[in-house]
């Protein structure tokens, strides 16, 4: 805390606005205002409550100061004049080396006033402020010094002195996991496993009650389309609803085990992770464009990995650090960072120079820190963090190893065989060269060859295609990192890599470490930064990470900020759960899928989600889960699942992507371009939401424009799926309503209603306006069907 | 006349009343007050005062405080006009050609060496403000009267595509959202038949791409939509716009049954305002089907209008700029290209005479005729329009008759919505190198466009990434100079 705003200080302030104690107290906490304009969250209230005051500094000297002082009197200086800095009310009342600049009870007298007026100092140096804002700055100190400012966020003093163990203390993601005892409540029949106790014990708290649990049907499409991404057929949901009736326990612990079995569960498990490793195939556009052709053998990985259940801690070492493994090192999950956009400059401007360079450390520091443990690092590159304790020599203690890692394409083979085919294109090289060298010779001596040597070309030429046919092919490689220096960064002043500061010592995160952490020494510190964020006593990342898990489980997070774990982050809404979670993780030995089973187990995730009009009244954000959220699929999903029902999708497992919108195969396997606008399977994401992929994904956003419709009315992709569909029920049955009571079955794992089936009759026996067959008015059906928000959702 | 539906309107109402005072329920009505699909009316009467909500991405919303300005028009100038040249008359230049005095003796891109160079065009006076302006900019001048020119620009870097970005996202590199995405995400569109925010160009996109109209971090609803208007295929504007199988019958009894289908989906799904939107968007889909073609149906234009703005790709898109304007699109970014070139004006390294003057005549007489039409149509008072490079090139010679790139001073000119006309703001020194008089910064540019638009570049932000970000970064300052 720096300022808090009453007493007299502020006194004439508020008299100002005729407000009471009650304002007092509690407008501050809208009125936040952190330092320097970066990071500035705009929690300011809206203009009813603004204060005349506060409108006044904002208004006529907020922007002098920044304009005219900060250039020596602010964090961001470089070098802080006189010891004095104006970015703070307190700052003024305390003053640097001559003391307070601004006296409240005699405006005028002000050290303040007087050197803007060139009386005492002659500040601003450079030019003389107008009389009119000399004036408003009088006026403003007479009112008080108003200040939009409170404790509610408080600031990290900058350049002052961490005292870290307390804030290690102080913010509940810092502090270390919690041992947490299971709430005891009297017997409750809803309560499956511990994960209910908790939730009860804060249902109970506010008055509500779980809602009733989903209906086998809606149960069944819900863990279909969470552990694989694809729909249950008609058969599925018949027998997990035969088994639900008998014994419901056991057939939901039976089904989520054998879908953990799926290799399809990688699938749909590792696209989640590819969002938070910002994955995509290259082509970041201008500055950035290279293709990452083999980007799809990191994709595999993960898929790879997450079905054979990886422990977590060796899940991400290797993907920070595989390459410098000492047993088996591998490349190929270094792709998770070498996969980023690595920024150049197209003219060799030596600031753009720079500029491309740190924007490219930039990617890897925000994606380790936001991605795997929840904290902004990122904005600590400028200047200290305004809100979280991550100092500016943090944040180069971390871009200092990757200041010394560089990004090659690893070779997969061993070294014999890369030897080998080097070996060969050597010497097709010089064959070229040789005979491109004859034929100079020819050429510049403006004649024709001899016929000794047209005889030395065809043979160099034969020898030249032998080479090449018995050359082995190009051996496969992996976009990966590897260490190229072991040095230090120095602190970029204001961010600019151009203007040094003091040496960045590379090593971990002083919030985690605590003040003197263990310098990183072996070669760039990646393996030992790799151990730093794995390891189990690390607060941030198993938090972090069962937090994400939980998130795709229930629509939204325990910490419904899942990139963020810091202080501007939202606090979760079951803090013992989260703890009480992690800890069972790592009972489990980082097992994700034993996360899935208790979660999946849990009478939470088995909830239906009906709406409740006294329920939604109380939690209309349903934070404290009184049902399951209604949920819209990813793109990924839903297009796998057209592409089910109609029968036509293609299972087959990995290898590299396609573009072509209308291929088969799992939306999984589409190609990506970091900048969003190279194919059209990018724009065909783009449509339904799936993020550009230059940064770490916290979550995806569900925006509804009517692109998505103009998609579903009118793509051939989905004229192509209704007609398939159409053309499946024409097998089925003659009869029209067995039809729709197959069709109804298949997409939505239930019967229609009798309304339901009525419209559907009407409509395909309806005549259609243009001359066609039956099948048209089936195949429309059926594209409504395939477009309906029922597909679209699950329950 | 309702349109031809297997369900009775009275069934449709019922729904509309049992929905309550949802939102979905407000597009639906639109459509029914509007009688017909086909509701492509220009903006006044096709307006939807929706709620904002994030899941209607694009409805309007108020501004901060009132706005001089409700649309933009941005005539974007890759690859650097030269200021000397055109609008930024240094008649210094020709007493000392060939001399380099320290003040020009400042580092360039390519570090030329070189002399003064004067000016290959001849410049005059125009207008009752007397402004020079050079000869290839000859109906522009015509106009000068209406211009507000801004002498002082700077900008950080001088290479193309970092200062392109900078002039159109506020950041070197493409990882920020573009002027016209903080414009729709702050205000949302006055037409919810078209797209909010279209980007256009002839031919080649600028330099940058998709990132010059890119939303970044926005949600995806405030992307530009990209047209190059050398085709001008509706359908190749926005995709899957044409439905090619059904006739508009047969999609419109098809777009009812999904529409009922998903009605009584939130009939059981009470308060979920996703499928409500859902709904609302899937209406304005359909009619966006026959908005689209129709605002590119140049045909109902006047002979005279057309005559007005001649032939060229360029005046084409000017064009096109005022219907979009005309029916409430909040931001039209049209750049200018020839010859399928990216960075178009970067033709001024070897050749300012030839390339220059190929490239102002390519666009001259649409811009005119832009402003002018705007003016006669009454919407200039409420449209900002900025011409402008991402910088400028410097008067000393590169080679022989090319000028290098300068991001020390350069000229862009704005006119409508709020800015005072027929005036001339800061002033590069006396060989028009650098920016030395109220300098301006892209950042203060960007401050002062949003601010004409009612917004506040402090205030809107948006918060991605742990950090609250906005147009203007951490700078920016309104000119509050040249506003009305």
């Amino acid at each position: 805390m720096e300022h808090r705003i009453s007493g007299k200080k502020a006194s004439l302030f508020f008299k100002l606005r005729g407000v009471g104690m009650f304002a007092r107290r509690i407008l501050p906490i809208f009125f936040v205002w952190i330092g320097f304009l970066c990071c500035s969250p705009s929690l300011f209230a809206d203009d009813d409550s603004e204060s005349a005051g506060i409108e006044f500094f904002e208004k006529k000297i907020r922007p002098v100061l920044v304009e005219k002082c900060y250039n020596c009197h602010s964090n961001d200086a470089k070098t802080v004049q006189g010891g004095l800095l104006l970015e703070h009310r307190d700052q003024f009342l305390s003053g640097g080396d001559s003391g307070p600049v601004i006296d409240l009870k005699q405006p005028a007298e002000s050290l303040m006033v007087e050197s803007l007026k060139w009386e005492s100092y002659e500040m601003p140096p450079d030019e003389k402020l107008s009389a009119e804002i000399i004036k408003d700055f009088e006026y403003w100190i007479t009112i008080g010094a108003p200040w939009p400012k409170s404790d509610a966020a408080p600031v990290i003093k900058t350049n002052a002195n961490y005292d870290w163990k307390k804030l290690q203390s102080e913010h509940w993601s810092f502090r270390q996991v919690a041992k947490v005892a299971i709430p005891k409540l009297s017997d409750s029949d809803w309560v499956q496993n511990e994960i209910d106790l908790f939730i009860l014990q804060k249902l109970n708290e506010h008055s509500l009650t779980p809602a009733a649990p989903a209906k086998p049907h809606e149960l069944v499409r819900r863990i279909y389309f969470d552990l694989i991404g694809l729909p249950p057929t008609p058969e599925q949901v018949e027998s997990f609803t035969i088994g639900f009736k008998s014994n419901s326990a056991l057939t939901v612990s039976e089904l989520v085990n054998d879908l953990l079995e799926s290799p399809h569960y990688g699938e749909r498990w590792g696209r989640h992770w590819l969002d938070v490793a910002r994955y995509s195939d290259g082509f970041g556009g201008f500055n950035d464009n290279r293709a990452m052709n083999d980007a799809w053998r990191y994709r595999d990985w993960v898929v790879e990995k997450l079905n054979s259940d990886l422990p977590f801690e060796e899940f991400l070492r290797t993907q920070i650090a595989g390459d410098l493994l000492k047993d088996f090192p591998d490349p190929i999950p270094t792709g998770f960072l070498a996969l980023g956009p690595s920024y150049n400059s197209d003219g060799g401007d030596p600031d753009s120079v720079a500029q491309a360079k740190s924007e490219t450390l930039d990617d890897r520091v925000d994606t380790l820190s936001r991605g795997l443990m929840g904290i902004t690092a990122s904005c600590s590159r400028c200047h200290d963090h305004k809100f979280d304790p991550i100092p500016q020599m943090d944040y180069y203690s971390l871009a200092g190893i990757f200041n010394n890692t560089s990004i090659h394409d690893a070779p997969l083979v061993p070294p014999e065989v890369v030897q080998q085919y080097n070996d060969f294109q050597k010497r097709i090289n010089e064959k070229n060269k040789a005979i491109q060298k004859l034929n100079q010779l020819i050429k510049n001596e403006k004649r024709k060859a001899t016929d000794d040597e047209t005889k030395q070309l065809i043979a160099l030429k034969a020898e030249l295609e032998d080479l090449r046919s018995s050359s082995p092919a190009k051996f496969p490689t992996a976009h990966a990192l590897r260490d190229s220096g072991s040095s230090n960064m120095k602190v970029a002043i204001r961010g600019n890599l151009r203007k040094s500061g003091s040496e960045a010592p590379r090593r971990f995160l002083r919030i985690i470490e605590g003040e003197n952490p263990q310098p990183f020494t072996n070669g760039s510190g990646r393996l030992e930064l790799a151990n730093a964020i794995a390891k189990r006593n690390n607060p941030l990342t198993t938090r972090v990470f069962v937090n994400r898990v939980w998130r795709h489980h229930f629509g939204e997070g325990i910490v419904r900020t899942p990139s963020n774990f810091g202080k501007l982050g939202d606090v979760p809404t079951h803090p013992e759960l989260l703890d009480w979670i992690a800890g069972r993780f790592w009972e489990n030995g980082g097992s994700l899928k034993s996360l899935h089973r208790l979660i999946m187990t849990s009478a939470t995730y088995q909830m239906s989600s009906d709406y409740d009009d006294s329920s939604f009244r109380i939690d209309g954000a349903n934070q404290w889960l009184w049902r399951m959220n209604p949920r819209r699929l990813d793109v990924e999903s839903w297009r796998d699942a057209l592409l089910s029902v109609t029968g036509e999708i293609d299972l087959k497992l990995g290898g590299p992507p396609t573009e072509n919108i209308n291929s088969r195969r799992r939306t999984l396997y589409f190609k990506v371009s970091r900048g969003g606008d190279r194919f059209a399977s990018d724009e065909f994401l783009r449509t339904f939401d799936f993020p550009m992929m230059r940064a770490t994904v916290a979550q995806r956003p569900t925006s509804i424009v009517p692109q998505q419709f103009l998609f579903m009315l009118n793509s051939e992709f989905m004229s192509d799926r209704a007609k398939a569909l159409a053309d499946k029920l024409q097998g089925v049955s003659k009869a029209v309503p067995e039809r729709i009571l197959f069709a109804y079955r298949l997409l939505f794992g239930r019967l229609p209603t009798k309304k339901e089936l009525n419209l559907g009759i009407r409509f395909t026996t309806m005549k259609p306006n243009s001359q066609s067959g039956e099948n048209d008015a089936w195949r429309n059906y059926c594209q409504a069907l395939l477009s309906s928000n029922e597909f679209l959702f699950i329950n | 006349m309702l349109h031809r539906n297997p369900f009775s309107a009275m069934s449709r109402r019922e729904m509309i009343a049992r929905m309550g005072a949802g939102f979905g329920s407000i597009g639906l009505a639109s459509v029914l007050a509007q009688g017909d699909a086909h509701g492509n009316q220009p903006a006044a009467s096709g307006n939807l005062r929706l709620s904002s909500n994030s899941a209607t991405p694009l409805a309007p919303k108020a501004p901060h405080f009132a706005p001089t300005a409700k649309r933009v028009i941005q005539l974007f100038m890759p690859g650097g006009p030269s200021q000397v040249d055109t609008f930024d008359y240094k008649p210094s230049l020709e007493k000392n050609a060939g001399q380099r005095p320290q003040i020009v003796d400042r580092k360039t891109l390519r570090n030329t060496k070189n002399g003064l160079m004067p000016s290959p065009f001849k410049f005059k006076q125009y207008g009752e403000t007397g402004k020079w302006v050079s000869d290839i900019f000859p109906h522009v001048a015509q106009e000068v009267d209406e211009l507000c020119f801004v002498h002082s620009m700077h900008t950080d870097i001088p290479e193309h595509a970092g200062a392109i970005l900078m002039y159109n996202l506020g950041h070197l590199q493409p990882s920020r959202p573009s002027l016209g995405s903080w414009l729709t995400y702050g205000l949302g569109s006055d037409n919810q038949n078209l797209p909010g925010f279209v980007a256009m160009s002839p031919r080649a996109q600028p330099r940058g791409k998709l990132a010059n109209w890119g939303n970044a971090f926005l949600p995806g609803a405030y992307a530009g939509t990209y047209v190059n208007i050398a085709s001008m295929r509706p359908d190749q504007i926005l995709k899957d716009l044409k439905n090619s199988r059904l006739s508009h019958a047969d999609q419109r009894s098809q777009a009812d049954l999904l529409l009922q289908l998903n009605r009584m989906h939130l009939e059981r799904q009470e308060k979920n305002q996703q499928l409500e939107a859902g709904i609302q968007a899937m209406e304005m889909a359909f009619r966006m089907q026959f908005a689209v073609p129709e605002t590119f149906d140049l045909s109902k234009e006047s002979k005279s209008t057309l005559a007005m703005y001649g032939t060229s790709e360029y005046a084409k898109g000017c064009l096109l700029a005022r219907r979009m304007i005309e029916r409430g699109v909040r931001c039209v970014q049209l750049s200018h290209s020839i010859d399928g070139y990216d960075i178009a004006w970067d033709t001024g390294h070897g050749d300012i005479k030839g390339g220059h003057a190929k490239l102002a005549k390519a666009c001259d007489q649409g811009i005119a005729a832009l402003i002018k039409d705007l003016r006669l149509r009454g919407l200039l008072d409420e449209t900002l329009v900025i011409w402008g490079g991402e910088f400028g090139r410097a008067p000393t010679s590169e080679g022989k008759n090319g000028r290098d790139h300068d991001h020390y001073g350069f000229t862009v000119w704005m006119a409508g919505g709020g800015v005072k006309p027929g005036i001339s703001y800061g002033a590069t020194d006396e060989f028009g190198c650098s920016a030395v008089e109220k300098r301006v910064h892209v950042h203060d540019l960007h401050a002062t466009i949003l601010h004409c638009m009612g917004l506040d570049h402090e205030k809107l932000t948006y918060r991605y990434s742990g950090r609250d970000y906005r147009l203007t970064d951490v700078s920016g300052n309104v000119i509050r100079d040249i506003l009305v």
